[in-house]
This record gives C-alpha cells, sequence and structure tokens, in this order.
C-alpha cells in the first residue's frame, strides 16, 4: 500500500507489504493475516491490523504502523523520563530532553520518538539541527499516544 | 416494579443480604505486550501501587495512584487495559482458546475483545459484533492500542449472526443487561422490572442464534453484570430446556447458581453457574455451555 511506503520513507526506511493481505475500507487501511483475509466479508467496520487512514489527501498512521517502524526505521530519537510524559502530554521535545539521535540529525526530517525503554510513543518533525546543543524546541510533535485519549472526544472513528 | 426496596427484598429472597460494594479500580496487563516489561514495578515508579487479584491470573487492584491509571504511557502503549476484576473472569473460562474461531457477539467497547486476543495471543481469529455505533468506534481504538491483529469487527446484531455463515469454536456472549447498582449509583431509580424482563427476552434470542453458529464441540460463555435471575439462572435454565444446552462446571469465582428461585425449581446443572454478589468485585454471572452430545 503505497500510501504506507511513502510514510515509512520519511524515517529513511522501506517498507513493502503485501498488496493481497491490505484491504482498504473508507479510506482505511488494515493489514491482514492470511487466515482473516480468507474469512473477511465486504462489510466489515475494522479488521486486523489497523495502518493508517488517508483523509483530505494526507496520510494519517496508526500506532501500529509506527510500532512497525520502531525496528526498520534509520531516523529516531530517544528521551527522558519527563520528555517522554510531556510529549504524550502533546507538547513538543527541547533538545535538553533527547538522549540519543538515531540517523538524520537535519531540519524538516521525520523522526520516530522513543522513550527510555526503547517504545514508540509517536513521531515528529525536526525543527532545529539535533547536533545543536541549545535549548530550543528541537522535535515538533505530530503524533504522539496521547492521541487515543483526546480522539475519543475530539472525533468519532 | 421497581426502586431499591424492591430489588433488595428479591436479592433477600433469593439469600443476599444487600449491603454497599467495596471493590476497587482494576487492570489487566495485557500479556502479548507486556512481555518482560515488569509492569507492576514501572507503575510503582509513577506512583501506582498495584496488589495482585488472587482468582485472576493478569489482574491487579489498583491500591493507591498519584497518577490516572487510564493516562499513563504504559496504558496508551496497549500494556493493560482497565477491566473491572469480575469483568476478567469469562473470557478465562473457555478451553484451550489458542488458533480457535472466536465470536465475540456483543463486544463493544472491546474490553473481553481484546482480553481474548491476548489469551490467543493473536492467533485464530475473532469476529466481533455489535451495533452501537459510539462504541464501536471506542473498540476500534481499544484494538488499535493493543495492537491486537487477529479480530474483525462487523456493525451487526448478535441476534442475526447467523448472517456470517460461518461455526465458530468459542463463542463469547458479554449480552447486553440490566447491570446492577455496584457501577451505576443511579441503577435503583433508573431500572424496572420491565427492563429486566425486556433484556431477558432480547438474550435469550441471542442465545438461540448463537447455538446455530456454535460449531460441534463448540464452547459459548454467557455472563452478565445483571443480578437478576431472569438475566442469568433463569436463562440458563431455559437454555437447557429449550436449546438443547448443557451447563458446564467451572471454576472461578463467586456462588454456585441458584436452582431455586422465588419457588420455582430449576434443572440441577444451572447450580455449575457462578454468581458473583458485589462485594470485593461488581456484581457478576458468568456460565459455560456446550451443546448436549458434544464431548
Amino acid at each position: 500500500m503505497r500510501q504506507c511506503e511513502v510514510f515509512a520513507s520519511r524515517f529513511g526506511c522501506m517498507v513493502a507489504f503485501n498488496s493481497e493481505l491490505v484491504v482498504e475500507k473508507a479510506q482505511r487501511y488494515y493489514l491482514l493475516n492470511p487466515r482473516l483475509k480468507k474469512i473477511l466479508q465486504l462489510d466489515y467496520y475494522y479488521a486486523g491490523l489497523y495502518l493508517g487512514k488517508v483523509k483530505n489527501g494526507m496520510f494519517f498512521p496508526s500506532f501500529n504502523l509506527l510500532n512497525m517502524l520502531v525496528s526498520v526505521a534509520a531516523n529516531k530519537i530517544v528521551v527522558d523520563q519527563k520528555a517522554a510524559w510531556l510529549f504524550i502530554c502533546g507538547r513538543d521535545v527541547f533538545r535538553a530532553g533527547i538522549v540519543k539521535v538515531m540517523g538524520s540529525k537535519r531540519k524538516g526530517d521525520a523522526t520516530l520518538v522513543l522513550n527510555e525503554f526503547g517504545e514508540c510513543l509517536g513521531f515528529g518533525k525536526i525543527l532545529d539541527d539535533l547536533g545543536d546543543s541549545n535549548e530550543r524546541v528541537a522535535v515538533k510533535n505530530v503524533l504522539d499516544v496521547g492521541d487515543f485519549l483526546r480522539r475519543e472526544t475530539r472525533d468519532r472513528f | 416494579m421497581s426502586g431499591k426496596q424492591f430489588f433488595v427484598e428479591r436479592y433477600a429472597q433469593i439469600g443476599w443480604k444487600f449491603k454497599e460494594p467495596q471493590f476497587k479500580l482494576s487492570i489487566r496487563i495485557n500479556q502479548i505486550n507486556a512481555k518482560a516489561k515488569k509492569i507492576p514495578e514501572r507503575l510503582r515508579s509513577l506512583g501506582v501501587e498495584l496488589e495482585k487479584v488472587p482468582f485472576l491470573q493478569a489482574g491487579y487492584w489498583v491500591i493507591k495512584s498519584k497518577a490516572s491509571a487510564g493516562a499513563t504511557a504504559e496504558y496508551l502503549l496497549g500494556m493493560y487495559s482497565i477491566q473491572e476484576a469480575a469483568a476478567q473472569i469469562p473470557a478465562t473460562i473457555f478451553t484451550a482458546l489458542h488458533s480457535k474461531m472466536v465470536l465475540d457477539a456483543c463486544a463493544a467497547p472491546g474490553g473481553k475483545t481484546v482480553q481474548l486476543a491476548d489469551l490467543m495471543e493473536n492467533s485464530g481469529h475473532i469476529v466481533a459484533l455489535d451495533v452501537n455505533k459510539e462504541r464501536l468506534g471506542v473498540m476500534a481504538n481499544h484494538l488499535e492500542r493493543c495492537h491486537i491483529s487477529n479480530t474483525v469487527v462487523y456493525s451487526l446484531d448478535a441476534r442475526q449472526a447467523t448472517k456470517l455463515n460461518r461455526m465458530f469454536d468459542r463463542i463469547l456472549l458479554d449480552v447486553p443487561c440490566s447491570g446492577n447498582f455496584a457501577s451505576d449509583s443511579e441503577w435503583f431509580s433508573r431500572r424496572t422490572f420491565a427492563d429486566v424482563e425486556r433484556n431477558a427476552k432480547v438474550q435469550q434470542e441471542i442465545l438461540a442464534e448463537a447455538v446455530k453458529c456454535l460449531a460441534p464441540n463448540g464452547e459459548i460463555v454467557y455472563s452478565t453484570c445483571s443480578l437478576e435471575p431472569e438475566e442469568d439462572e433463569l436463562n440458563m435454565d431455559w437454555a437447557v430446556k429449550n436449546l438443547g444446552l448443557q451447563v458446564q462446571k467451572i471454576d472461578c469465582l463467586g456462588a454456585d447458581g441458584l436452582t431455586e428461585v422465588f419457588g420455582r425449581k430449576l434443572d440441577p446443572q444451572v447450580a455449575f453457574c457462578k454468581r458473583i454478589w458485589p462485594e470485593v468485585t461488581q456484581g457478576f454471572f458468568v456460565a459455560k455451555l456446550k451443546k448436549v452430545g458434544a464431548k
């Protein structure tokens, strides 16, 4: 599925899905296992592993997809406990909260944001050169797992 | 026929003296997402003190909490779910869930669906049904948060499950019910006996449909959070007599099912059901059923 693959490339990695196992419904994409594919009927509401949705021409990844990228993505930052908490509250990441940078440090690139356990909390956009040791916002929050709390009041599935 | 006095007198007639429940918030560790992650220790470092629920494999009571248990990173990463302790019992009653074809017929908001997927380690598959659009949305979020990959959800009434043209090895019927006062402080003023009777009828319709989808040697687990015998033992008695089902012995928290209700004698196997009065958990009722003739 093209949108997922293009999205993954923003993190410096290539992923490929078996197109026969990816299904789309109402511009939402799901990855099935072969057994699930066999029993799936057309009028499903949700199926298998949700990968993301396209809305107004933009791709919005699921946290399943972000998790799949953790092991293959080049661009990742690890943040400390305080920065991790602020990030899942929707805040940006300051340089001081970053423990480790992997992959791109270039302004404008996308990077996964991991906590100290290596768990993916979401992703952001590098705003400032991560090699710089200043105290400014370094990574702008694009999506974080706190969205699970926000979306239930913000929008309906 | 409604009001606190009416219902409390009914409970006294079936052997339970009313008392205010003392149950605590509980969580269930999602084993597939939390493997080797020492969740109780991680939560403790956040000021969330847990105590193992003695009758559950993955359940913990939240004893003290400085943080909201529903807003930690561990929760948002799907390592645990907030699920009432008694509500964690039905999914654990099934025999051998791994690789099975499972129907969760009244699934939203998905707490038990996620638990089933966890017990199945995302093997086999689950077909989850519900008709409430808003709750289906909550279930979709729940499935994504917990990284469930073996489930298909349909917006379909459980009473139309045969439309799927599938037979299932395991069927969970956590049926819509009247609930109970332990989880709803307004319950006594909101509920009437007519509600109970109406729900009991819907539950019978769901049971009848589920039997048609049950594979040979399959199992149905029936549960409610209602304390009313019409939705519990009387429905099980009806299922034994009208649907050719047998109630199976189960080993879990709870008193034996009632076999005499308001002067009416029920089939003796109804005693194999478990009735959980609201004390350390909210009120619950659970039973395991098999088709007569199945091994």
